[in-house]
């Protein structure tokens, strides 16, 4: 650009710079850094079972030639991770206070666990005891799979007449609509029930199939089915 | 005719800044065969037409090339000589020898002269050469009778359109060997396939500038596309050659290069310090001793430094990635920012030391699982106008 630059140096020339033989640049952060990665940055494999898979197909040290995005503070290679419960703890979130919603979530995974030791041992024969799950993750997993809703309502206009039209739903948004339905059941609650309290009570329903939140997947499915005469709407 | 050429041979570079922009024009003398060799092929073989057109001698075309070249070349030299004569200045004022100053020199004097803040890079103060400053022009690709050389000439895009008919040629070759083996009834060889993990396309910056041609968007698109469908052919090894040209190798594998050798402290155990371990304002030494009985001591207290659990679970997760959580002990020294970042920090520093206690192919495994990656994210500045870095203030009609 600036082969001209010259000019102001020479201005400065006058400051006895001439004299600083050993001079230096101070130390100093300029610009700010990048905010994310690059797009060829790809996404970190880290679970136990993932790489595993990895090794076996032969692409592991393929993979490791490539850029790889570090895994993000809430990820971990632990056991004890669970991508779902984590979105979860994410729902219940609110104003960016996450150790508060991961303590209440937590707590409620403890209640469950309370609940459902006591009924363990209230179980007189054997394989009633069998039947019933202890462990809370897999009781969420199974609570948020009953909730999970097949078909939606889309509003679609036509002729000035709003229509209520069923139509599939992705994968990703009836998760969110399960969570949000669990959240929402647990929410409507009495000022003097605590949500760990009513947040375990919903999803040991959910997972019997059973409960608020699954009456209104139903309520939305009986919906749809009722209102399967619009359904070329989606197209026409 | 001879002379006249000579003295354009020596461009590669041509005319003002301003002109280049212009599509046809910059056409005409976007051209870099030496004209001087064409000059002997003309009179070689001569049609009536370049019969008749000899004895026009020069084309009006050629004229005018002529004419920003020299133009271009006398300017170049002004800017050079400019350029010698600050060097000379900027190495006098800062005390060095004006002989053996380097571009790298000019640029830390430019920057302890010129301390600026200025957010874009484009726009901080620089000296370079001429030749870096102004982009590289093509030399005339027509001969003095006006007549392009290339047969993609009227495309307006030389370079770019050859590179695309190259590759659809390739594609046909490729298919046609591929015909043949089936014949055959060979199939690929698996050791001899294509290996492009390493590498990226060229941006359309960097292939505008290896083309010394500007592309559009959706020209851009289209070369990559041709570009995929012929890497995606059984055979394409055969054209490597032709595929590596237009991709950039990305960083080579760090975490494998330069691991250091652990040192010994007095009782006997090997340890390596990791300093500057860096995320968001956290900063920090991690020191690793090995053997260890999986102390963590950050700051003097153990984990419960942290009083939030996931920050306690990244400081353990190349631990327990690495299965060395009983086998070594963690001294940290961490300041600055909050809770995530320091754990971040401390993350990345143990698994960074760790790469001298662990065998080769769980440095793959750390380099797939992303722990060798520093994060250099930071927090994007809010800007003016806006209630934060991208949140907008609600569209309101009126």
């Amino acid at each position: 650009m600036n082969s001209g630059n010259w000019f102001l140096i020479k201005s400065l020339c006058d400051l006895s710079f001439r004299q600083c033989r050993g001079w230096r640049i101070p130390p100093r952060r300029l610009y700010a850094n990048a905010t994310s990665f690059p797009d060829y940055f790809k996404n970190p494999i880290f679970r136990k079972e993932q790489q595993g898979k990895l090794i076996e197909s032969g692409e592991l040290s393929k993979l490791a030639a490539v850029p790889v995005k570090p895994p993000a503070t809430y990820e971990t290679c632990s056991v004890y991770h669970d991508p779902l419960v984590n979105k979860v703890i994410n729902h219940v979130m609110e104003m960016g206070k996450k150790q508060l919603a991961r303590s209440l979530v937590e707590k409620s995974f403890e209640n469950i666990k309370r609940t459902q030791i006591e009924r363990y041992h209230l179980a007189p024969t054997p394989e009633e005891k069998n039947k019933i799950e202890l462990n809370p993750k897999i009781i969420l997993h199974k609570a948020v799979e009953n909730c999970k809703p097949l078909l939606q309502l889309s509003p679609i206009k036509r002729g000035g007449i709003t229509y209520q039209v069923p139509g599939p739903i992705t994968e990703k948004r009836s998760l969110f609509l399960a969570i949000k339905w669990l959240l929402d059941a647990t929410n409507d609650k009495d000022r003097t029930v605590h949500f760990p309290e009513q947040f375990a009570w919903e999803l040991l329903d959910a997972a019997n199939n059973t409960g608020k939140v699954v009456k209104r997947k139903q309520d939305l499915h009986r919906q749809c089915e009722a209102n399967r005469a619009y359904a070329h709407y989606r197209w026409q | 005719m001879v002379f006249v050429f000579c003295f354009t041979v020596k461009h590669s570079i041509l005319a003002t800044r301003c002109s280049v922009r212009g599509k046809v024009l910059s056409n005409i003398f976007q051209y870099r065969t030496g004209s001087s060799r064409v000059t002997n092929n003309v009179t070689d073989n001569l049609t009536d037409w370049e019969t008749l057109s000899k004895k026009k001698k020069i084309s009006k075309a050629m004229k005018a090339y002529l004419e920003r070249a020299k133009e271009h070349d006398e300017f170049m030299k002004k800017q050079h000589f400019e350029f010698n004569v600050g060097k000379r200045h900027l190495a006098n004022m800062m005390g060095e020898d004006p002989e053996t100053f380097t571009q790298k020199d000019i640029d830390r004097a430019i920057e302890y002269l010129f301390p600026s803040g200025i957010y874009d890079p484009a726009a901080r103060p620089l000296m370079r050469s001429p030749e870096e400053v102004y982009p590289a022009r093509k030399a005339a690709e027509f001969d003095e009778a006006g007549r392009p050389h290339h047969f993609l000439f009227y495309t307006g895009k030389a370079s770019f359109f050859k590179v695309l008919y190259d590759a659809a040629e390739n594609i046909q070759e490729l298919q046609k060997f591929e015909d043949k083996v089936i014949r055959k009834k060979a199939s690929p060889d698996p050791n001899n396939s294509l290996k492009l993990e390493g590498s990226v396309w060229f941006t359309k910056e960097q292939l505008e500038k290896t083309l010394v041609e500007t592309i559009e968007d959706i020209e851009y698109t289209n070369f990559k596309n041709v570009m995929e469908r012929l890497v995606s052919l059984p055979y394409s090894y055969r054209c490597k050659d032709f595929i590596e040209q237009f991709r950039k190798p990305l960083t080579t594998q760090r975490f494998a290069l330069e691991i250091p050798k652990p040192n010994y402290d007095e009782d006997g155990r090997a340890f390596i310090t990791t300093y500057e371990c860096l995320r968001k304002k956290a900063r920090g030494d991690v020191t690793i001793k090995s053997p260890g009985t999986g102390n963590i001591s950050i700051n003097g207290k153990d984990i419960t430094y942290f009083e939030d659990i996931q920050s306690r679970e990244q400081v353990i997760f190349p631990l327990i990635f690495t299965g060395m959580q009983d086998r070594v002990d963690v001294v940290c020294n961490i300041e600055g920012g909050g809770p995530s970042g320091q754990a971040g920090a401390i993350r990345w520093g143990i698994a960074w030391s760790l790469r001298s206690f662990v065998e080769k192919d769980m440095l793959e495994k750390m380099q797939v699982a992303g722990l060798l990656t520093r994060d250099h994210r930071r927090r994007e500045r809010k800007k003016p106008g806006q209630p934060g870095a991208r949140k907008k203030p609600t569209w309101k009609k009126r």
